[in-house]
């Protein structure tokens, strides 16, 4: 498994751009990404994860690999009530696991298309954030993303969701405090 | 919850503003805690932003801004209605109001109609522009803000003073015991990240209840028929996917043609507002909820608020209208570092307040007349804008516009003093006779009450006997 970037240039300035966005990324083979993304689960003491239904999560192994350090694996929908889903009730430290449709280099940005397997509020009702990014979806700029979201002939997702880094405010004393509303920490496993 | 009334004639101002603008300008000068607050937000603010203009051209990125902008207000009509179209497409419900009491009628009637008890805002110019607040709790309906600055306003029954950070004016005691008072017990930490874990937990119990949630917008991209909300919280994406309606309300001025124009917008506006290169969340949504989705809302409804916009189009204040809300202007204007925003009385404060609130509001409120005097005309606005507003040139139109034309006598007594000080020989009588006066009336070296025009100075200031003054 590698941590470091290995050479391509868009994913050296992801990585460097997330770290300013305060969140945290690595880089990992497709054999190993179910194991990293469990691995820093556990390590950041996640309770349980909410998968996003997508054809990724399978291939990379993540629900068994997530069941092995103890973590309990439910899969978007969930069938929760309302204030389970919202973190009320059940465990606190909940992960949503994302699967962007594009990241941007520039910004650290992840872009987050809504569909049936992927919920508008499974990053930002969770108290950890992880997404899992195959590096083919890294563009360079915010311009690009967006003319491929919204390209002509393909139809406007009901919601995209542009996040750059963990829920912050600045609201008291204008010093920026993490975990506002949204996730606390947020980490791109990068797979290539 | 908030005493503030609301005002029938749908003006911009507040109407529980207490006092003139000039009573309210010198309590807030007296305000050491206040002073302290906002020196260090501004001071904050001016570092991040000198970051940005060196490491990312933003003031290359201006010009850019700028012609998109302007285009877009002169394309309005044509933008609105490609906007209205592809909203209805993806199944929203677009609704166009002429002013701000039409809008809070239809939210208000859509919450009855839907039995809605509670609603959660998150941070919208446009709704308290419109007292949308107001509106609801009269309907007997509660509502909660969510972004975490106007929460506390909220708690504290006070108006913002910021666009981008309404708290600002406030520290982190005045915070904590706000908190402690609305949690009813002592039991609430009073540091930075305890504070904010608390208003997390509070404000999820308000999401899990509301039935509406209410946003702001600050772009429609016309051709897609999507709004984009910004944000850092996180509230406003649980403001927009958790209740069962969510209710976008857009200022009409807000709406640019595509998505390549969106991009540069949405570059530009977290650089210029709070010095960073990207907000931690823009939620972009084109209507409610698509089949086989199991979260969003099932209603999508977008209010779009002409409020007095449409009419300074084709004005000599058209330019206003391409502000994007950053909130530069009020952190790089002297007069909002030393008095902040509430002063102002207008949900828009600052520069751009002072030239929107009355424009909006018609040239004779007294509310805000008086508010384009707000100014040294020192330019400092102009240069911050990111969209290249000359916002010290329409500060001086709008300086005319609100002041009552000349009067013959006040003519002749500028026409006459014009001639005695063109003349070296009646300008030095004149300063000889005002150095004996100063002379005669002062002491130590110094004039304390001078009468005519000096008393508007020595009212504020002392004047020196001679120069170079004595310490």
């Amino acid at each position: 498994m590698s941590t470091a970037a290995v050479g391509d240039p868009l994913v050296d300035l992801l990585l460097e751009s997330l770290t300013r966005r305060k969140a945290t990324g690595q880089v990992v083979q497709p054999g190993d990404a179910g194991r990293a993304a469990a691995r820093w689960m556990a390590d950041a003491g996640v309770a349980r994860a909410v998968l996003a239904g997508d054809p990724l999560v399978d291939r990379i192994g993540l629900a068994d690999a997530l069941r092995r350090e103890g973590i309990d694996v439910l899969t978007w929908p969930t069938g929760l009530g309302k204030r389970e889903s919202m973190g009320l009730e059940g465990p606190i430290d909940v992960c949503g696991v994302t699967v962007p449709a594009r990241a941007v280099a520039e910004r650290g940005t992840v872009v987050l298309e809504a569909s049936a397997g992927h919920g508008r509020g499974l990053d930002v009702t969770s108290r950890h954030h992880v997404a899992l990014l195959p590096a083919d979806r890294i563009v360079r700029t915010l311009g690009e993303a967006l003319a491929l979201t919204y390209a002509d002939g393909r139809a406007a997702p009901s919601a995209v969701s542009l996040v750059s880094g963990p829920s912050r405010s600045s609201d008291i004393e204008k010093i920026s405090t993490l975990g506002a509303h949204g996730a606390l920490t947020e980490h791109v496993v990068i797979i290539r | 919850m908030s005493t503030r009334r609301r005002r029938a004639d749908g003006g911009v101002a507040y109407l529980d503003v207490q006092g003139t603008l000039r009573e309210r300008t010198v309590d807030a000068l007296r305000d050491r805690t206040l002073r302290g607050n906002l020196d260090t937000a501004a001071t904050s603010w001016g570092e991040s932003r000198d970051a940005m203009r060196e490491g990312y051209g933003l003031d290359d990125m201006r010009e850019r801004a700028r012609e998109i902008r302007r285009s877009n207000i002169r394309n309005l009509p044509a933008l609105l209605a490609e906007m209205q179209a592809n909203v209805r497409e993806a199944g929203g419900t677009v609704v166009r109001a002429a002013d701000g009491a039409e809008a809070c009628r239809y939210i208000t009637g859509l919450a009855r109609a839907r039995g809605v008890k509670v609603v959660a805002k998150s941070k919208s110019m446009a709704t308290e522009e419109i007292k949308l607040n107001e509106a609801l709790q009269d309907a007997g309906i509660e509502v909660v803000e969510t972004d975490l600055g106007e929460w506390i306003l909220q708690l504290a029954n006070e108006h913002p003073s910021h666009i981008i950070a309404p708290a600002v004016h406030l520290n982190r005691e005045q915070v904590a015991a706000l908190f402690r008072e609305e949690a009813g017990t002592d039991e609430v930490p009073d540091d930075r990240e305890g504070l904010v874990a608390h208003a997390r937990v509070r404000l999820r119990e308000k999401f899990a209840e509301a039935g509406i949630g209410v946003s702001g917008v600050n772009l429609g991209v016309a051709s897609t028929g999507t709004v984009c909300v910004v944000e850092n919280e996180g509230n406003a994406r649980l403001v927009t996917s958790q209740p069962r309606i969510h209710v976008a309300v857009m200022g009409m001025e807000r709406v640019v043609a595509d998505w390549d124009e969106a991009a540069h917008i949405l570059q530009v506006l977290p650089m210029a507002a709070i010095g960073q290169d990207a907000a931690n969340y823009v939620n972009l949504i084109t209507g409610p909820r698509r089949e086989g989705e199991s979260d969003g809302p099932e209603e999508f409804h977008l209010v779009i608020i002409d409020g007095g916009r449409g009419a300074l189009r084709g004005t000599e204040f058209e330019e206003a209208l391409s502000c994007i809300r950053c909130g530069a202007c009020l952190y790089s204007c002297p007069m909002w570092r030393s008095v902040g925003g509430q002063a102002y009385g207008s949900p828009y404060s600052g520069p751009i307040g002072a030239v929107i609130t009355p424009l909006l509001e018609g040239p004779s409120s007294p509310a805000s007349r008086d508010l384009p005097f707000m100014s040294s005309l020192c330019g400092a606005c102009g240069e911050a804008c990111p969209v290249g507003i000359p916002l010290q040139d329409l500060l001086v139109r709008a300086r005319a516009r609100s002041s009552s034309p000349a009067t013959r006598a006040s003519g002749l007594a500028f026409r006459a003093w014009s001639r005695l000080w063109r003349r070296p020989g009646t300008y030095r009588a004149w300063m000889a006779g005002w150095r004996l006066m100063l002379r005669a009336r002062g002491k130590d070296g110094w004039a304390t009450d001078l009468p005519g025009p000096g008393a508007g100075w020595t009212q504020v200031r002392d004047m020196p006997t001679k120069w170079p003054p004595r310490r």
